[in-house]
């Protein structure tokens, strides 16, 4: 129970920090329902991060009961069964779509690219994440950190030292399952090196032709930290 | 329904603030949009020109990195050196020969249109919204706060602060289109001018990396590029090729795009033995979508780089075609 607990508090910080997966969010939805600590600690949450970005702490308003309260003390202007029925659909309405917007604003922190633009077979469904994933035929590779492989567009769990990805075991086995297959052909390191010198490159073209400057060569260092164990040989 | 004379005059009174109000505002708005491009330009020219040396701070994800930069122009040579502060010893030393050599992104940012093709222009502000949002101070020196807005989903906006007095640009946001920042550079520490580290003047010619020089571009030329097997079928609207790399003895060829403001790269390697997986990797704000073809039996590997939204980088792999 403690360890359901404890899950729970780092999906909420995870949603914070706009890093929760879909799931997660689901699953944060239904419990803050019913758990005015949950509650609690998501408002504290946002005042620690309002004082550390500096913004004026607003002693936070929980509007929730208001809301609910307002909605309660609504008066019902007929009362026939099915206005009645009417009545509960819409109040079900506004619920689901407070939470359709808490979805889909994390969502959207998830996934920062304009996912409809995607085409030719590399379609992101973003509700049937793990079952999409099962017909990609390409392989996925577990990159140590840095460079994280997001199989075939799928937005899930990001981030170098991610504790998500251990998580979600559907995408663990397929993680897996893509990793024998893909061993056969080309070795992980082999990828990496290869990424990170289109990376170098890329950076060079970037620092001579964007407004930066210099500043791009900066993103390298990234590069060479994690080369560095690989015995990569960079000279940039 | 008749009309009062009161009723009448107070019609003419609104009308008249109306037209005063559209009047007086819009050459004000006019003045900070222009201002605002003004900015852009003189960055773009500030970033090259100029004498400077400063620290500063990389972060994207919670990952912080630093590095010491110097900017130098001498006899009309440019000598960058870029030393990472932390993390593997990485220096970089540049030198380029020539302080004309303008590049497109560099014409695009000081807001000239390039020339795509006889009916179309590429233009910045056809595609980013530009508000100077105020003032600010960041590593001890007043800035203007710029926002760059993307106006399509292709591209990513900007948060930037520019140097009120020499326009150099000292911090720059790249923002998702949740409004979420992806990365971040910010000076810490910055001399300009006199006061700026020199480069070791001991250091010799062969210890640079002398910078190519063949994609200067005169205003509204575009860059020529050598004859390729391949060809894009799509690009994102308002980005244009700023240089080309035929394959060489590395059998890689190179494609660079920029709008001005992104810039994203095509790599393409033939392949032998077995292809290299297809894989969609990302590195802080920067994705890379890799995506294999199969052209009359040789593997292709083709990658798409750059600090664009995914979708936009899987658009442009898949659009990667053979010439006809």
């Amino acid at each position: 129970m403690s360890d359901h607990k404890e899950r729970l508090e780092e999906s909420l910080s995870a949603l914070m920090d706009g890093e929760a997966t879909e799931m997660e969010t689901h699953r944060l939805l239904k419990a803050l329902a019913g758990n005015s600590q949950l509650r609690d600690r998501w408002k504290r949450y946002h005042m620690a991060s309002a004082a550390i970005k500096g913004e004026p702490a607003t002693t936070s308003v929980d509007y929730s009961t208001a809301i609910s309260a307002a909605i309660d003390q609504e008066p019902a202007h007929r009362k026939s069964v099915l206005t009645m029925f009417a009545g509960s659909a819409g109040r079900f309405a506004i619920a689901a779509s407070v939470a359709m917007v808490a979805v889909l604003g994390v969502q959207q922190l998830n996934s920062p690219a304009g996912t409809s633009l995607i085409e030719n077979g590399r379609e992101v469904s973003e509700f049937a994440g793990v079952e999409s994933s099962v017909e990609n035929t390409g392989p996925a590779i577990q990159f140590p950190s840095g460079f994280q492989p997001i199989i075939n567009a799928r937005t899930v769990s990001a981030g170098g030292n991610n504790k998500n990805s251990l998580r979600t075991t559907p995408e663990l086995e397929f993680q897996q399952q893509a990793q024998q297959q893909f061993k056969q052909k080309y070795s992980e390191t082999e990828l990496r090196a290869y990424l990170n010198s289109i990376m170098s490159k890329h950076s060079s073209h970037a620092a001579l032709n964007s407004n930066q400057g210099m500043l791009p060569f900066a993103r390298l260092s990234e590069v060479g930290n994690q080369s560095a164990d690989e015995a990569v040989s960079e000279k940039e | 329904m008749l009309v009062s004379p009161f009723e009448k005059g107070l019609k003419v009174i609104k009308l008249a603030a109306l037209v005063a109000a559209v009047l007086l505002h819009g050459p004000l708005f006019a003045e900070q949009m222009e201002s605002a491009h003004d900015l852009m330009a003189r960055m773009a020219k500030a970033t090259r020109e100029l004498n400077y040396s400063g620290v500063f701070t990389y972060e994207h994800r919670g990952n912080l990195t630093s590095a010491k930069l110097i900017h130098e122009v001498r006899d009309g040579k440019t000598y960058e050196r870029l030393l990472h502060m932390d993390g593997v010893q990485r220096d970089v030393i540049n030198r380029s020969d020539n302080l004309d050599c303008v590049r497109t992104g560099d014409m695009l940012l000081r807001g000239h249109a390039y020339k795509i093709n006889n009916q179309n222009y590429s233009r910045l502000q056809d595609f980013y919204e530009f508000h100077i949002k105020g003032d600010g101070r960041i590593a001890d020196r007043q800035v203007s706060m710029v926002h760059v807005l993307p106006r399509d989903k292709y591209r990513y906006g900007y948060v930037v602060a520019i140097d009120k007095e020499s326009g150099l640009l000292l911090q720059s946001v790249l923002m998702s289109h949740a409004g979420k920042p992806l990365e971040r550079f910010q000076f810490v520490d910055i001399s300009i001018g006199d006061g700026s580290t020199k480069i070791d003047s001991q250091l010799k010619d062969e210890e640079f990396d002398n910078v190519d020089q063949k994609d200067c571009v005169q205003l509204t030329r575009k860059i020529v590029s050598q004859p390729s097997m391949w060809q894009l079928n799509w690009l994102p609207p308002g980005f244009v090729l700023a240089s080309h790399q035929s394959p060489g003895a590395s059998g890689q060829e190179s494609m660079m795009f920029t709008d001005g403001m992104a810039v994203f790269s095509i790599f393409i390697d033939s392949v032998q033995g077995g292809a290299l997986p297809q894989v969609d990797a990302k590195l802080g704000a920067t994705v890379a979508v890799l995506n294999n073809v199969d052209i009359n039996g040789q593997q292709y590997a083709i990658c798409v780089v750059g600090e664009i939204p995914r979708g936009t980088a899987s658009q442009v792999a898949s659009a990667i075609g053979i010439a006809p």
